[in-house]
């Protein structure tokens, strides 16, 4: 360390930029096009549009508490279903995913930025213009629509006056043009500039499940937005797609929405699962068991989820020979995915390990997806659907999916990439605390719902008259969901008192396998000085090794 | 993870799961853990249909969850070093062929099971009885219409034979929304989609038994839910012949009052729609067919496949009736 003197003749001595604007605070931020910097934006937008979303889903379970409640009622309790399940989807599960991604993947596979920075930047920004535009929803006329995140015609098109509707539909092109871009950046990115050596069988896991991710993204963004602009011209255009009286059919605009609405799933669910992948070796000391089946798992659960849409639909009279297509396509998507979960816990098996707050979440997300996926199978038998479909039983299976799968992953990953994203690391007892809460607090919120479903409780009501055990089951429910929200508040409190104080990471905290702990923490605009050349999936593993034998151990 | 912790965490989920059982037992039936007793023989086996993959998938469940906590006992670090690894193991074709097989057949077994049922759960059976009959059972913004094949009308409250085929029709009319007919003792539900018909049935014991409507449908989605009345066969005919006869009387009326109206409006005070007592067009039928058929503003066309007769009766029972026992209850 220079003296001061030496520092300040240092400075001097530096060759003078004319100032320029773009340095700023605030403005380097906004004119960004570091692949970090917008991943970290993505994030940070993504955990704002994460306390809106939960806060709506806190008022629906306060009103749900007990029965006949007057808390949040009627329009603007559905307007609260449409913008919770809207806001989770697009505004926050899947543009967090986008900004994991966007920070980790060029750091794993050695480039020093995306394909397309300033694509990239474009990206972000229409993210964020997306989301306000579809919040500015709840401030049309007539507020926000109280169709739930499907937006069923004709119930959306014809039965849903003022614009909140036409707000949402808005946003969701503008977020669906920020994706696409994102996903064919992802794709260029991830095909082309990969590391010297690194084959696809080098690849880190969590790279393959991105790569998937975009991939779909591609695929089916197009399918919704086709279904978005027939919705809006039907609003706006009087054209009759999905109206019956003038030969429209409403189930057609089923059809196109889930084909999209399935694979989107797995969109929110893959790179989660990629990043327990990543997780489960580090803090167990292991390789991955059966990394190709890992890798490959992920690409056919893909491939299927391109097939399945119609169980979304066992209950609008689809002809046997289509129920039964689509009940067991749907079950053979249960295959690939087992094969996940058998192969995380042989990578546990007989290993060294540690319980940090990342591995809780990763194994917590094993304990509790399982859940996820095997109501899944109930419902895939179409006649059971026939009972449990549009009641909370399905409410349940989808929150082990997606709060259980997705939120638990994603969490995995922000506790365990946030030392290299800003060089501090978050504290360990408020993170297991986060854990605790998140856990616990889940399985007490949709485990009663299934039970309430199979009772007879349909989704999206705003109350219910009976008392009994479905009073017990939602104050239950509700109780459970506070207790999440409170792990959110340990969550925030966490990353507001590290950011000054928390403990310095190092660059490689978790003797990670893979390259972004190669790097800096955080990491320099250029990523790396040199980029090694790759031998296996655990580059840095190597690495230590080699280092170990010159050193002659 | 700290004993302490693990030890308080253990306690949570414990004490989580016996309150969880305590409670389904102490409440009636089985408290949620099936769908509620079965009293239709599609609703049976849809039953049976449900305990078999409960088996295979509590079978899933144990294994996965079990070699989850037992890894986490057995495996975790104690006094070994952080970075100390465990054995290099890459994976094993053999056990992960076996794991793929495994599934594959369990869901062939559930997949076979599914196929044995269905014919009996899909299929209406074969007319039997003499006293089958065919409701066509529609949906609208916010009360389910009841239509029988002699020309009766119910509205939201469903009668039916006892220990008779009854075929349910469901639909709902070209200008409405999507709703779903559910009555969870008497089989799977079925969505009442515009503009189409779908087709169930159920044979049942006489009793009560609660329907619901599953699809979002609206403001008032929480309150289309009523109850099939299933009465003995005599009494049963006794109720459609004397509805059809009758077509224009109180009954009706007091039910539409009730069902449609009232879903949205009170006498008295503002509710979804304004306040209503005194207003002249509840006597004028001509005055208020125009809007029962066509709405007007935020109302829905409640009206829109009404026949004539259902508009008379709903006029006289406004003219006679409307004043008593019109306030709270319904939708409140």
């Amino acid at each position: 360390m220079p003296e001061r003197g030496a520092r300040v003749a240092a400075r001097a001595e530096t060759p003078v930029y004319r100032a320029d604007w773009r340095r700023g605070k605030v403005a380097s931020w906004l004119t960004t096009v570091d692949h970090k910097r917008i991943g970290i934006l993505y994030v940070g937008t993504s955990l704002a549009f994460f306390a809106i979303g939960g806060l709506l889903a806190l008022l629906m379970r306060t009103q749900l508490a007990t029965a006949n409640e007057h808390f949040l009622q009627r329009e603007h309790y559905n307007a609260a279903v449409t913008m919770h399940g809207t806001t989770m989807v697009f505004l926050v599960v899947v543009p967090i995913l986008a900004g994991l991604g966007n920070f980790v993947v060029p750091l794993m596979i050695g480039a020093r930025d995306m394909a397309f920075p300033r694509l990239n930047a474009l990206s972000y920004w229409l993210f964020l213009l997306g989301g306000v535009v579809l919040m500015s929803s709840f401030f049309a006329g007539g507020g926000a629509p109280g169709t739930g995140w499907y937006l069923y015609p004709t119930l959306s098109t014809l039965h849903m006056p003022g614009n909140g509707m036409d707000f949402l539909i808005l946003g969701l092109h503008i977020l669906s043009l920020g994706s696409l871009a994102g996903a064919i950046n992802f794709i260029v990115t991830i095909h082309n500039m990969r590391a010297r050596g690194m084959s696809w069988m080098r690849m880190p896991l969590f790279v393959w499940a991105i790569l998937t991710y975009a991939w779909l993204l591609l695929l089916v963004l197009p399918a919704l937005s086709a279904g978005l602009t027939m919705l809006l011209l039907d609003r706006q255009a009087d054209t009759h797609f999905f109206d019956p009286v003038h030969g429209g059919a409403p189930v057609l605009y089923q059809h196109v929405f889930w084909f999209f609405g399935h694979p989107e799933v797995y969109i929110m669910v893959l790179p989660a699962f990629g990043i327990v992948s990543e997780v489960l070796p580090v803090f167990a000391r292991k390789p991955i068991f059966g990394y190709k089946a890992v890798a490959f798992s992920t690409a056919g659960i893909a491939f299927y989820s391109l097939l399945v849409w119609a169980h979304h639909m066992f209950t609008v009279g689809l002809p046997v020979g289509l129920d039964v297509f689509f009940m067991l396509s749907s079950m053979v998507i249960a295959i690939p995915t087992g094969v996940k979960i058998f192969n995380w816990l042989a990578t546990i098996w007989r290993g060294n390990i540690s319980f940090d707050t990342p591995m809780l979440f990763a194994l917590g997300l094993i304990g509790v997806f399982t859940i996820g996926g095997l109501t899944g199978v109930f419902l895939a038998a179409f006649p059971f659907d026939w009972q449990a479909h549009d009641s909370y039983f399905v409410v349940a299976h989808m929150h082990y999916v997606l709060f259980g799968g997705s939120i638990f992953g994603i969490f995995a990953g922000l506790y365990y990439w946030w030392p290299k994203m800003f060089g501090r690391a978050l504290n360990e007892g408020l993170g297991k605390m986060n854990f605790w809460l998140f856990f616990v607090g889940m399985n007490l919120t949709f485990m009663p719902q299934h039970f309430l479903g199979l009772l007879g409780m349909q989704r999206r009501i705003y109350t219910y008259e009976h008392g009994g055990i479905w009073e017990v089951y939602n104050m239950i429910s509700t109780v459970g969901s506070y207790l999440m929200g409170l792990g959110l508040v340990a969550f925030v409190a966490n990353v507001v008192l590290t950011a000054r104080r928390g403990r310095r990471a190092g660059n490689d905290p978790w003797t990670g396998d893979t390259l972004e702990w190669y790097t800096t923490s955080p990491p320099p605009p250029w990523n790396f000085e040199r980029i090694p050349y790759i031998t296996s999936p655990r580059p840095l593993r190597d690495l230590r090794r080699r280092l170990a034998e010159e050193r002659g151990f | 993870m700290p004993p302490g912790v693990r030890r308080a965490a253990t306690a949570i989920v414990v004490t989580t799961a016996v309150a969880l059982a305590a409670a389904a037992v102490a409440y009636a039936g089985n408290g949620g853990l099936a769908p509620p007793d079965p009293k239709s023989p599609n609703a049976e086996r849809i039953n049976d249909a449900y305990w078999v993959i409960v088996v295979f998938a509590g079978f899933i469940f144990f294994l996965v969850e079990g070699s989850l906590l037992a890894f986490v006992l057995k495996y975790r670090r104690r006094r070994r070093p952080r970075t100390a690894e465990g054995p290099q193991i890459h994976g094993s074709t053999k056990l992960e062929v076996a794991w793929t097989v495994l599934p594959v057949v369990i869901l062939a077994l559930i997949g076979a099971v599914v196929f044995y049922k269905l014919p009996g759960i899909k299929n209406v059976p074969a007319a039997r009885a003499a006293g089958n009959t065919t409701v066509e059972i529609e949906g609208h913004q916010f009360y389910w219409l009841f239509r029988y094949p002699n020309g009766a009308v119910a509205i939201d409250d469903m009668r039916a034979p006892a220990d008779a085929v009854v075929r349910e029709r469901i639909t709902a009319p070209e200008d409405g929304v999507i709703h779903s007919w559910w009555v969870p003792q008497l089989g799977g539900k079925f969505d009442a989609i515009p503009g189409t018909v779908n087709q169930t049935w159920f044979e049942a014991p006489a009793g009560r038994y609660e329907y619901r409507c599953g699809e979002l449908c609206g403001i008032q989605h929480a309150f289309m839910n009523g109850y099939v009345r299933v009465l003995p066969q005599r009494e049963f005919r006794a109720w459609v012949d004397r509805r059809a006869q009758n077509a224009t009387g109180t009954e009706l009326g007091r039910e539409e009052w009730r069902g449609v109206c009232q879903k949205c409006h009170r006498l008295d005070t503002e509710f979804i729609g304004p306040a209503i007592g005194g207003n002249p067009l509840l006597a004028d039928r001509k005055g208020i067919e125009p809007l029962l058929r066509e709405g007007r503003g935020n109302m829905p066309a409640v009206g829109d496949t009404w026949t004539d007769e259902q508009i008379d009766a709903l006029v006289n029972y406004a003219k006679r009736y409307a004043g008593e026992g019109s306030q709270g209850g319904g939708a409140g």
